[in-house]
């Protein structure tokens, strides 16, 4: 099937926006500074603060993605893909139940649910519609986007798609060995007009390993450091980097084949 | 179909039906168990036992999930969560259902979509309680198909032999309600074409001590809807439903659903209700029915002092005189990431049985809805029922079903 990409955004270590992203396709260095909060405006200082971190990190590269659709963040419908969620809340959590469950925090306790980053984009952005949170677990970029596709599909409106997961700290390394955090997010909408770019979708079953052309080493590390940065594949081909075609691998269900519609 | 007030334009899909269902909760392992203790008013609560938990309070557990043991390739998702899942799968011929599905489709033409909130977070409890003295977890926690919310959908699409689309939606208590509007969309965008939907929540001390924090867990059995309830039991349940376009028989047509956002805070409900009424509101347009066709409301109805006040006021505004209606949680307690299913499964009964169950503890209602909520149990043949389901986050889902 095919979609428009209507918009993108990144958000990760030396990579605060899709400009860094260009600079680094183009041959530029790969930086390991962290995005600061500053690309986010959707939130108040205070709730910058309180909130947890992977929602600093889906929601800078969820607005960019908006902003360059020339969308106000309200209007779409949202789906939000994370395999882990927001690994310091559950480190938190189970660090807390273990020594002293009496003293929970209220607050982390509500900011520890899969649909934090969700919830806290439809406050921010003013969003009333569908803003819906899952997982797919190291193939959440493949589940993401089989279910945005199948949203506008149906709908026939813009949906903005969110990728993102973010590092392990501590025991939770042993299952989540990633080193960096990585978000994206796209502006997809329905394939007609001349606006964005149109890619085809399709779905391949039985596909063990990604197969897409090779990235600038710094890159290529990164989406082998962190599943959520296996978006960087699309990216690469939705900024003419390459032409595809992308094949990105499903432990379970069907792979995704993604290309450029000419 | 007309442009509403709103601007939303909903699609109208083909005709999806449910072929099978089954749901294991506090009040019954199985459907046989479920109908009659929702006929004899027999609640599944029992105060907490729940093993390193001191809370005051009252939960739905759910008996002999931890005798079970999942074996060969499946040994890799054991957990409490998936243990639960298993328990369920084996009842009502729920089995026999999917491998009848799958004469029917190719497995990788059956999408996999299960809600869950906890899933086998409480396993990632135990791990942390004994973690080495390097501070890493011994080498039997490290279980990578676990420590996910994923296992949910993972586990169900490995137990079953289903290699379509797998999805596991994590927003909250709304997780196993939404199961069945992405399901729809699988089927009707060329995914798919059928799906297994459905929740597993288990009890953990995640939930248990942080709705105790929230100061929502009431120290005595919920009183849903009544004017002196005082706050929620947690409970644990799995149920499964297949989805299907021509299924041999039917169980219930899914003919509606509305997906909202409140927008407004992670843990509150929008004080007037807006998300909620809009949930309402775009179920029935999607269903292309009046309000007045709902025949039954299965509601949230948590027992906390402000969903139940907010809930009652979302039915006032959008049906000039609410349809019977009730909350099933004092049976159950809330099961969180699969209250949807579990919901969905009784209204689903109140559609085949005409039988519309009460509002178990419901003594004295909360006088706003005094009219309309079912302090007993009422035979009565409906043709099309409404589940609501709401959780943090803001997020709302509520579904239609209709008679086959």
């Amino acid at each position: 099937m095919n979609v428009h990409i209507l918009g993108c955004g990144v958000s990760a270590p030396g990579l605060p926006d899709i400009e860094a992203l260009s600079q680094v396709l183009a041959g530029g260095e790969l930086g390991e500074d962290k995005p600061g909060s500053g690309n986010i405006s959707l939130l108040s200082p205070r709730e910058r603060r309180r909130c947890p971190e992977t929602v600093r990190l889906s929601m800078a590269a969820a607005e960019q993605a908006c902003q360059t659709a020339g969308l106000d963040p309200s209007e779409p419908d949202a789906v939000f893909a994370s395999g882990m969620g927001d690994l310091a809340i559950s480190d938190y959590m189970c660090r807390t139940l273990a020594e002293t469950p009496d003293l929970l925090s209220p607050m982390r306790f509500h900011n520890s649910v899969h649909n934090a980053a969700a919830g806290y984009w439809s406050i921010g952005a003013g969003g009333r519609g569908d803003v819906t949170a899952l997982s797919g677990a190291t193939d959440s970029l493949v589940t993401g986007l089989m279910e945005a596709a199948s949203h506008i599909l149906t709908d026939h409106r813009p949906v903005l798609l969110v990728v993102y997961d973010s590092a392990a700290d501590g025991p939770m390394r042993a299952v989540w060995p990633a080193n960096h955090p990585f978000a994206s997010a796209f502006v997809m909408g329905v394939a007609e007009g001349n606006q964005g770019s149109a890619i085809k979708l399709g779905p391949e079953p039985a596909r063990v390993d990604d197969d897409c052309p090779s990235l600038p080493a710094g890159l290529a590390e990164r989406a082998a450091d962190n599943p959520a940065a296996r978006a960087l594949h699309l990216l690469a081909l939705l900024q003419g980097y390459h032409r595809g075609p992308v094949h990105l691998a499903a432990r379970q269900g069907p792979g995704l084949r993604i290309e450029p519609v000419t | 179909m007309a442009r509403t007030a709103a601007g939303y334009t909903p699609n109208r899909m083909n005709d999806l039906h449910i072929a099978a269902m089954t749901l294991t909760c506090a009040a019954g392992t199985g459907l046989d168990a479920v109908r009659p203790a929702l006929l004899k008013g027999r609640s599944g609560l029992r105060a907490n036992d729940y093993p390193n938990c001191s809370l005051e309070t009252w939960i739905g557990r759910v008996d002999g999930v931890e005798d079970v043991t999942l074996e060969g390739d499946l040994a890799r998702f054991q957990c409490r969560n998936n243990q639960l899942a298993t328990l369920a799968l084996d009842q009502d011929g729920f089995r026999e259902s999917a491998a009848a599905l799958l004469e029917r489709h190719r497995p990788e033409r059956i999408a996999c979509v299960i809600g869950t909130s906890t899933a086998g977070i409480s396993s990632t409890e135990v791990a942390y309680r004994n973690l080495d003295d390097a501070g890493h977890f011994r080498p039997e926690h490290v279980m990578p198909w676990v420590h996910t919310p994923h296992t949910s959908a993972a586990f169900v699409a490995a137990a079953l032999g289903l290699n379509g689309p797998v999805q596991t939606v994590s927003t909250a208590c709304s997780s196993s309600a939404k199961v069945f509007a992405t399901a729809a969309r699988l089927i009707e965008s060329g995914w798919a074409d059928a799906a297994v939907v459905g929740g597993v929540d288990s009890l953990c001390l995640s939930v248990l001590y942080g709705f105790h924090s929230l100061e929502l867990v009431s120290p005595e059995p919920c009183r849903p809807f009544d004017r002196d309830r005082n706050g929620l039991n947690l409970g644990e349940a799995a149920g499964f439903a297949i989805v299907e376009r021509d299924p041999g028989e039917s169980l219930g047509r899914l003919l509606g659903w509305g997906e909202t956002s409140d927008a407004h805070h992670m843990a509150s409900p929008h004080p007037e209700g807006a998300g909620a009424i809009a949930a309402i509101r775009r179920s029935l347009e999607r269903a292309g029915l009046a309000p007045e066709a709902v025949g039954y409301v299965n509601c949230h109805g948590t027992a906390t002092p402000m969903n139940d006040r907010i809930e009652t006021m979302a039915l006032r505004t959008v049906f000039d005189t609410p349809p019977p209606a009730s909350s099933t949680k004092a049976w159950t307690g809330h099961t969180l990431g699969a209250a949807g299913i579990t919901e969905t499964v009784f209204s689903l009964l109140a559609l085949n049985d005409g039988y519309l169950p009460a509002s178990l503890n419901c003594n004295e209602p909360e006088p706003e809805a005094a009219d309309f909520i079912l302090r007993e149990g009422r035979q009565e043949k409906v043709e099309a029922v409404m589940s609501n389901s709401f959780g943090f986050g803001g997020s709302n889902c509520t579904l239609i079903m209709g008679a086959a």
